[in-house]
């Protein structure tokens, strides 16, 4: 039962509802511009943004809620993890702010608030707790007046994203942003412009990232043990040359007298 | 003048300055003292402090292993020291870390909340075990002084070998998990630093690095002291580390070679650049330098020699921690002061210590003595002369403590008021709205135009009603726009002109006219601005008795939302125009007199911070 949500590019109007709905929801205060923003819109008080590209496109830039997140697998405490309904949540009590999920999401989502001195991680978490928990869809897909943006079963939203492109195969280009990309996000995305913009590559393959460090993490007993195996093995080693090189020499000397 | 004197003068003046930072970076938090921002949230903390730090004191495990394991015994007078200089080395990244962190008093939850899936987990629980060993391996030469503590000593030196063995495993885990943290950023990273076998290429560069690190740190050391430089052993490591850097370097170029980047390194990007100049100095040059024996066995080579590999080496975790993600993510960060500052007051702080330690215990064969360190018994105060005895002594500490305090105090003073206490949020100017007889506003400054006629409005409210709007008016000029107080957009700022009363007034007004004489002359000694304008208007100002001649930023004025407001107003109306509603103003469309003055204002200097969409005007209708 993993939600989803499918953003239409074409159909988005750009009345910026869903900003204004999660801003309501999520109780996050007015967005002032700070120094250390990106300039997408996003921050710790933006979870969701419009981004407007010529012609009249608009784009909402949200947490991708990837099938296997980056930032659920490197946090060191398991802070962020990926739930069965399909969000990628965050619990604050156990992050200590090392920022490395910042680090390592593709697609450069999680905020961080800089200004306070008990600074906390910010995201689109998918209206979990005051909605999804409960069986309801988010605050921005509900609003949406022109059902650009769309919420349900992933499955069946990738259903509808394909016969979409098959109805219009003109209107469309013909990938559905997000079904395969870094192993699937949750977040997906119809569009007639391509948006690599949105992630920091605009090709990101379809492996997963955590599988990038799953084989170093695999190797750890064995470079720990092994390590440990070599360093006694080359010392015993040494020790029986010297030894032998003292009898040796013992015997060399004793020969020479 | 005296080396060691002076060499403590400048740390404690750097760890002073260091102290005043990180006061405020717990104060105020990381985004008022450091230059992080949402696209590089790890600066020069994680890279040097954290990064570097690990790498500095590979030292440690590769001299015991030399030493311990390979039984080379020549190396003995090497091994303390490294050990120590690894123990410090890695309080010292435990130190950069907690100043770094966000919620640095959580740190220990990665004891109970486990991630193994997580290299930072891995790194986490290596600096932890990794400087208890280092603490079980370092105590017995501090133990050495105390007597009553030699049973624990004897258990511990018992275990020595048990330590440095674990001390080797987890450093090899831990040098190559820093390498590990960066696997999960192959879109960020540059291509010729990206590699699937990061681990393993920081794994070789910390052996040689450390090999390097102790040489570099015993000729310091030396020098320091002015004692006979160790050169033989330095020749030694030197000629290691020729056959370590080799690998390092066939690793490298292959695995570029493997994965297709080579071409890269000569593609004339600064990246590229970058490169080249990062192997010549960590690999390229200190090999030549130390596989020529006629050079190697010379002082100054193995100067040159050393700094570079550890110079080059901590450059290279530098450029894979930050610097070659800059253009990926299309930031451009480079580090404040503050974060500079506290780098190097970390630094100074370990540097200190050691020269404590290596002072006080017996670290090197030959302890070496400060000529003005404290004596064993501490100086007298003696009443009948009123002075005290063996004050040359004491002259250093207070030298060290004057020079921290002040430097301290010099810290608090430079801090950037702006940035610590602005909150980050940036400078938007408020103009006046252009236009005459109708008015442009861009009042959210995000780009939703209201043509306001203002005309009209006069005559609908009366000749003599301006201040029903605006609210505050300066005497002899009645209707001041918003913009000329709420001059930010999102800041309180000061209205009242200090300049304008004293420097461009005709009046010659003098300080005490205003000051009550005697007094210090701030805004509470001064009078308000009704006792010489009684004229002005205060009628919306509730603040104005607290003599804060602030006004409001333009967002908090306006109620953040001209539309909000006007749907409030709205219901207040009974019989008046809808004005929530849009079209109640725009029913006409634009004039082609407006249209004129909207593209003046967007012609107009002040609007080139703001990108502005293409405005459509409606076909005119006639006014």
């Amino acid at each position: 039962m993993s939600k989803a949500i499918l953003t239409d590019i074409t159909k988005c109007i750009g009345c910026l509802k869903c900003v204004s709905a999660c801003k309501e929801i999520n109780n996050l205060e007015m967005d002032v511009p700070r120094v250390w923003q990106k300039n997408d819109g996003l921050s710790a008080e933006n979870w969701t943004s419009i981004i407007q590209k010529p012609d009249d496109h608009y784009i909402r830039k949200q947490c991708r809620h990837c099938l296997e997140p980056a930032c659920a697998s490197v946090c060191p405490v398991g802070a962020l993890h990926k739930t069965d309904s399909g969000a990628v949540i965050y619990d604050s009590d156990k992050c200590l702010g090392c920022r490395y999920c910042m680090m390592a999401c593709p697609y450069g989502i999680p905020r961080y608030d800089w200004d306070s001195t008990v600074p906390y991680i910010r995201k689109c978490i998918l209206c979990y707790n005051t909605r999804l928990k409960e069986g309801e869809q988010p605050a921005c897909t509900e609003i949406c007046p022109v059902n650009a943006t769309i919420f349900g079963e992933r499955k069946e939203l990738l259903k509808i994203a394909h016969q979409r492109i098959k109805d219009n195969p003109d209107k469309y280009i013909n990938k559905v942003w997000g079904e395969h990309e870094v192993g699937g996000t949750s977040v997906l995305y119809l569009s007639d412009i391509d948006l690599g913009f949105l992630s920091y590559n605009t090709n990101l393959g379809t492996k997963p990232l955590p599988e990038t460090t799953a084989p170093a993490m695999e190797s750890v007993p064995f470079a720990f043990v092994g390590m440990g195996g070599f360093m006694l093995g080359l010392n015993w080693i040494i020790r029986r040359r010297m030894e032998l090189k003292k009898e040796n020499g013992n015997k060399g000397k004793t020969s020479n007298e | 003048m005296n080396r060691v004197q002076n060499t403590k003068l400048v740390l404690w003046l750097i760890t002073g300055l260091a102290a005043a930072v990180v006061l405020n970076r717990f104060v105020f938090g990381l985004g008022a003292t450091t230059n992080l921002n949402d696209a590089t949230p790890w600066g020069l903390w994680i890279g040097v402090d954290v990064m570097g730090g690990v790498a500095l004191a590979a030292g440690g495990f590769v001299i015991t292993a030399i030493f311990y394991i390979m039984k080379r015994e020549e190396f003995h007078p090497l091994v303390k020291p490294a050990v120590l200089t690894a123990f410090l080395g890695y309080l010292a990244v435990i130190m950069g870390l907690l100043f770094d962190l966000g919620l640095p008093w959580n740190i220990w939850h990665m004891i109970i909340y486990w991630n193994p899936h997580s290299p930072l987990f891995e790194v986490g629980w290596c600096v932890m075990l990794y400087t208890a060993v280092l603490l079980l391996e370092f105590s017995p030469v501090p133990l050495e002084k105390f007597s009553r503590y030699a049973k624990i000593r004897n258990f511990l030196m018992k275990f020595r070998f048990v330590f440095v063995l674990l001390g080797i495993m987890l450093s090899t885990l831990h040098q190559s998990s820093l390498g590990s943290l960066f696997l999960i950023m192959p879109f960020k990273i540059y291509p010729l630093w990206y590699s699937n076998i990061l681990p393993i290429q920081f794994f070789i560069s910390a052996v040689a690095l450390g090999l390097m690190m102790v040489a570099f740190e015993s000729l310091v050391s030396h020098w320091l002291y002015r004692r006979a430089p160790e050169t033989h052993l330095v020749a030694k490591l030197g000629k290691a580390v020729v056959w370590v850097l080799g690998i390092y370097f066939i690793v490298k170029i292959t695995d570029l070679a493997v994965t297709g980047k080579l071409g890269l390194i000569f593609s004339g990007t600064w990246e590229s650049n970058l490169f080249i100049i990062e192997i010549l100095i960590s690999t390229l040059i200190p090999i030549l330098i130390f596989a020529i024996p006629r050079l190697r066995e010379k002082n100054r080579y193995q100067w040159i020699g050393s700094f570079m590999v550890v110079f080059g080496m901590v450059f290279n975790r530098v450029n894979v921690g930050g610097i070659t993600m800059l253009s990926a993510t299309g930031d451009s960060y480079f580090p404040s002061w503050m974060e500079i500052t506290v780098t190097l007051g970390v630094i100074s702080v370990a540097a200190l210590v050691f020269l404590f330690v290596i002072e006080h215990f017996h670290v090197w064969e030959i302890q070496p003595k400060d000529p003005q360190s404290l004596p064993e018994t501490p100086p007298s105060f003696d009443y009948s002369s009123r002075a005290w005895l063996g004050t040359p002594d004491v002259a250093s500490l207070t030298k060290f403590s004057l020079a921290f305090v002040i430097s301290f105090a010099i810290g608090m003073a430079l801090m950037p008021e702006q940035k610590i206490l602005g909150k980050g949020i940036e400078d938007v100017k408020v103009y006046r709205a252009s236009g005459k007889d109708t008015l442009i506003i861009n009042g959210n400054r995000d780009n939703y135009f209201v043509a306001f006629p203002h005309k009209d409005h006069i005559k609908r409210i009366g000749e003599n009603n301006c201040n029903k709007c605006h609210h505050l008016t300066l005497p002899g000029y009645q209707e001041n726009s918003c913009w000329e107080c709420h001059t930010s957009m999102y800041k309180a700022t000061a209205f009242f002109k200090h300049d304008e009363h004293t420097l461009n007034s005709n009046a010659h007004i003098k300080c005490d006219d205003c000051h009550t004489p005697g007094k210090n002359r701030t805004a509470e000694t001064a009078k308000n601005c009704i006792d010489c304008h009684p004229k002005y208007n205060f009628q919306n100002l509730n603040n104005v008795s607290d003599k804060k001649y602030y006004a409001l930023s333009y967002t908090d004025a306006m109620h953040n939302l001209c539309v909000s407001c006007h749907m409030i107003k709205a219901k207040e109306l009974k019989d008046k125009p809808n004005l929530a509603q849009c079209s109640t103003c725009h029913k006409t469309g634009f004039t082609k007199k407006l249209e004129a003055s909207i593209k003046w204002e967007i012609s107009s200097p002040h609007f080139n911070q703001v990108i502005l969409p293409e405005v459509k005007p409606t076909v005119e209708k006639g006014e």
